[in-house]
């Protein structure tokens, strides 16, 4: 088979992938616009009352408030977290690593059904459940790891000579950090930071158990969708969706423009 | 497992608290705000029962504001109560047979009957309804009430044909017949096909229990799904299901003022009703705007709201009510019976004795019937 | 190490003191509610083995636990495959800007709801719905797609493929060109050099993305409760319906225990596997 026959069928693929990527999305903001209260084909007429709906509905609001709280939060605390193991890992080998590793990395080996469970009997048996912070703790927890293996992967591309030489031009330890590591990492940084807030704020599981009265966004869609399967989740979706695509947007410029520098040799 | 290096744990746990801290003040702040502006109703509830169309107008009129927390069948709302710390929530929406365990537990508060118009209640049964009343004290108040049948998809299934509970076994559903999920309905309606049906559906022996299970799992080959609250809406409307155990007029009668062609009927072996009431919790410090909302519920303007309630219907259970939905909403009132003399008026059914009060199994423990509908949906 | 070193304690220790906290506090705690009583609702702190043989000796446990592992294995294997097409793709036969853009455009499922998602499949898969709509332009059908094993499948994908394929590809870009040139030049065809030369250097990235396909679809109780109709539920379905059902955490407790022994027997075997023999 000719390289151009195989370019074009990976790309006919990648493309079939795409639509199954993208259909449902599609059609939850073609079903946002849609009169109809239930969503059936064919399509009703176009409207903007769901949208309506949400706007004038204070809980949308307060929702999306604790749902951007809640994913800020996650995402700097998570970043940090993944950040310093991945760079411990990377960096040092000592006695009982691959304990340190594992406890590290655990998390998203647990479902989120029983991590929601496990946080909830232990928040409440601590006192702190049912707080807009009980999600922040509980939601740290499941993404510190996705930023440490983003991390993690950035570093591994890393000159190893690169810090030990500034090292031996007399910088100290901290200064190599904030010279070399940190720059290099930033790409990453950024990816884990944008990641592990798309997680925070996609998550309803754990959120669902642990915040109490204190809804997100998810938990929120997750209530109209086992109440009356109200179209305004689709509104809602969108509105989220659209908001959310900025910042990826706004991300990815920062990450293009930024990463641009040259990378481990291959 | 301990931290191996204990010199530092102390600090970095202070650290941890400090930054904990910091971090929550913010949201501690922006929630305090919405505090002052109206107190706050925590409310537990079936689905819609709190929100805008139900409530906005006595939030408007009391500067309060209702922040809900739903739950879809009995024993998930007393799990929710018991996940919260005391004093989370200040009313609790809920069906009749567990208001029940409710009093039982001592969590909710006595009710003054003379609040309420209790003469005007529609049946002799709401004024004293099982459950709502403990040493001769009132402590639930009943506000609204459904029909459990048949209900179907009219394209497939003809009035005639659903009658009976054995429509679901018909050979044109397979695969069709879907399950509100939840034991007590689907299994009091098999209990009644099994024709028990005196005292109660509810209240029979191990060997019509073990009777029940048979019919029941006989069914299996016919199940399509086993659906939440919005996934049965989601089914019926969509064609995907034609039938569905366990629910009522509640469901398809949202979906008819949507066009869908689905309907349910009360069949010969009778059918069950779901009731729901209203309890203050003991804990909540809110008791008396509490109250007044309760007393809101059952005036005609509160019936009419939950008669056309947008999550799901309800009938009214006071003559003042019934007279107001219809003055304002004729159609719904016929639609759904609610007019004096109509042949399919609620009341009537259960004057007629067609109806049976949904309660918690009499003779086995719910944990028996829960776990036997784990086991059957698992079959 | 004799004096404490500030520098590595600043990294090392935030994780540890994290996740002893908030990630093993909360895991033991629930293996202990998994021996605790439930008595009128409320739990009470005991040391009993009531609800371990009660669940042990429930058959619909033991045809909810294999039904969810095979799902899980099912969605893992068709993941893999389907994934790997895509990302050698993106790795090998396209620009670094043109990936970066298609790895951008998988990112953006993350960032949209996953129950919508999942509730547009519903609209689209119904025996009324948009693909069998087209499938009827097209002189097939109606098929039923949705309460099915299919159903499930299709969240599952929702759910794990752009991961899947963003993992491999982050692989599968970092695998040596020169090895591939030198196999090339040796005479291996395409395909001996993906499954001699690309997949074993990708390997650790290729088996991370199948775990976590694994992990997420055995954990997931939306895709086979909305997609599926618990038609038969799976394990998570079942915790839920056991914290639903009469305060029993105890007993979801036991199910949560056994789910979390199998993702950790698989997730440790995958990763040794994944590392055994590198470099």
């Amino acid at each position: 088979m000719s390289d151009r026959l195989i370019k074009w069928l990976l790309w006919c693929y990648l493309g079939l992938l795409l639509v199954f990527v993208f259909s449902p999305i599609l059609t939850s903001v073609i079903f946002s616009f849609n009169s109809d209260r239930f969503p059936t084909i064919p399509l009703g007429s176009f409207t903007l009352k769901w949208y309506q709906t949400i706007f004038d509905d204070p809980d949308v609001w307060s929702a999306a408030r604790t749902s951007i709280f809640v994913s800020l939060c996650t995402a700097t605390l998570a970043t940090f977290i993944g950040f310093c193991t991945a760079y411990t890992d990377y960096r040092y080998g000592f006695r009982f690593k691959g304990a340190y590793l594992a406890l590290a990395l655990l998390p998203p080996t647990i479902p989120l059904i029983i991590m929601a469970l496990a946080m909830l009997a232990w928040l409440s048996k601590l006192g702190i459940s049912g707080r807009a912070w009980s999600v922040v703790i509980a939601h740290t927890v499941l993404c510190a790891p996705f930023a440490m293996g983003i991390i993690r992967l950035r570093l591994q591309q890393i000159d190893p000579d690169l810090e030990s030489a500034a090292w031996n031009l007399g910088a100290s330890e901290w200064s190599a950090m904030k010279t070399i590591i940190v720059p290099f990492a930033r790409p990453a940084l950024i990816s884990a930071f944008c990641l592990t807030m798309a997680v925070s704020f996609d998550e309803f599981a754990v959120a669902w158990f642990v915040a109490g009265l204190n809804k997100t966004i998810p938990v929120l869609i997750l209530e109209v969708l086992q109440g009356t399967t109200d179209p305004q989740i689709y509104a809602i979706g969108t509105f989220v969706f659209l908001t959310s695509i900025t910042l990826v947007i706004i991300a990815q410029v920062f990450f293009m423009t930024r990463g641009r520098k040259p990378t481990a040799p291959a | 497992m301990t931290d191996k290096k204990p010199f530092s744990r102390r600090q970095f746990l202070r650290t941890g608290t400090v930054a904990t801290g910091v971090l929550a003040a913010p949201m501690i702040i922006t929630s305090r705000k919405a505090l002052a502006q109206a107190v706050e109703i925590n409310m537990l509830g079936w689905y819609g029962t709190a929100e805008p169309d139900m409530v906005a107008e006595f939030e408007a009129a009391n500067n309060v504001k209702f922040v809900p927390k739903y739950y879809a069948g009995g024993d998930n709302m007393l799990a929710a109560l018991a996940q919260n710390p005391p004093g989370t929530f200040d009313l609790i929406h809920t069906d009749a047979e567990y208001a029940q365990l409710l009093i039982d537990s001592e969590l909710v508060d006595e009710l003054d009957p003379s609040d309420y118009p209790m003469d005007d209640l529609m049946h002799d049964d709401f004024r004293n309804f099982p459950g709502h009343w403990k040493d001769g004290k009132l402590y639930s108040l009943i506000t609204r009430y459904g029909h459990l049948g048949v209900s179907y998809n009219k394209d497939a299934v003809t009035r005639e044909e659903a009658m009976t509970y054995n429509v679901f076994w018909d050979e044109k559903l397979k695969g069709k017949v879907g399950h509100f999920d939840w034991h007590l309905p689907t299994l009091g309606q098999m209990s009644l096909l099994n024709g028990n049906n005196d005292p109660s559906p509810f209240d029979i022996d191990e060997a019509a229990w073990s009777a029940v299970q048979e019919k029941t799992l006989s069914l299996k080959p016919q199940v399509g799904g086993y659906f939440d609250f919005g996934g049965t809406f989601a089914s019926l409307k969509n064609g995907e299901m034609l039938a569905m155990v366990g629910i009522g007029d509640w469901v398809t009668g949202i979906l008819e003022r949507d066009g869908a062609p689905v309907s349910s009927v009360v069949p010969e072996e009778g059918g069950i009703q779901w009731t729901e009431s209203y309890s203050v919790v003991s804990t909540s410090t809110k008791k008396d705007i509490v109250k007044k909302y309760i007393e809101y519920t059952i005036s005609p303007e509160g019936q009419v709201k939950s008669a056309q309630m947008l999550g799901y219907p309800g009938f009214a259970v006071t003559h003042g009510g019934r007279a107001l939905l219809n003055e304002v909403d004729p159609a719904e009132a016929q639609r759904t019976g609610q007019v004096d003399g109509d042949p399919n008026d609620p009341v009537k059914l259960i004057s007629d004795g067609r109806i049976h009060y949904r309660k918690v199994p009499a003779q086995q423990s719910l944990e028996d019937w829960n776990d036997f509908w784990s086991e059957y949906k698992n079959a | 190490m004799n004096r404490p070193d500030v520098y590595a304690s600043t990294w090392r220790l935030p994780v540890i003191v994290w996740q002893c906290l908030f990630f093993v506090g909360p895991l033991l705690f629930m293996i202990a509610v998994s021996f605790f009583l439930v008595k009128n609702y409320r739990m009470q702190e005991a040391f009993e083995m009531a609800n371990w043989s009660r669940m042990m000796t429930r058959g619909y446990f033991w045809d909810a636990y294999w039904y969810t592992l095979g799902l899980a294995a099912a969605s893992t294997v068709l993941a893999t495959c389907l994934a790997f097409p895509a990302a050698y793709g993106l790795a090998f036969k396209v620009s670094e800007s043109t990936r970066r853009w298609i790895i951008f455009l998988l990112i953006i499922p993350f960032f949209t709801s996953y129950l919508v998602r999942t509730f547009s499949w519903y609209v689209l898969l119904a025996e009324s719905g948009v693909v069998n709509a087209i499938l009827g332009k097209l002189g097939f059908g109606p098929y039923t797609m949705l309460n099915s094993a299919f159903g499930t499948l299709v969240g599952y994908m929702t759910l794990t493929l752009p991961l899947v394929v963003i993992l491999q590809t982050l692989s599968l870009a970092n695998v040596n060109r020169s090895l591939i040139e030198a196999a090339h030049n040796l005479g291996a065809g395409r395909m001996r050099t993906i499954f001699t030369v690309i997949v074993p250097s990708a390997k650790v990235g290729l088996i991370i993305g199948a775990v976590f396909c694994f992990i997420l679809s055995f954990g997931d109780f939306v895709a086979p409760y909305y997609l599926g109709g618990s038609k038969p539920p799976t394990l998570p379905i079942l915790i839920i319906d056991t914290t639903k059902s009469g305060q029993q955490w105890p007993r979801a407790a036991v199910v949560a225990v056994v789910m979390m022994v199998t993702l950790l027997t698989a997730a440790f075997t995958a990763i040794t596997m994944a590392y055994r023999k590198r470099r």
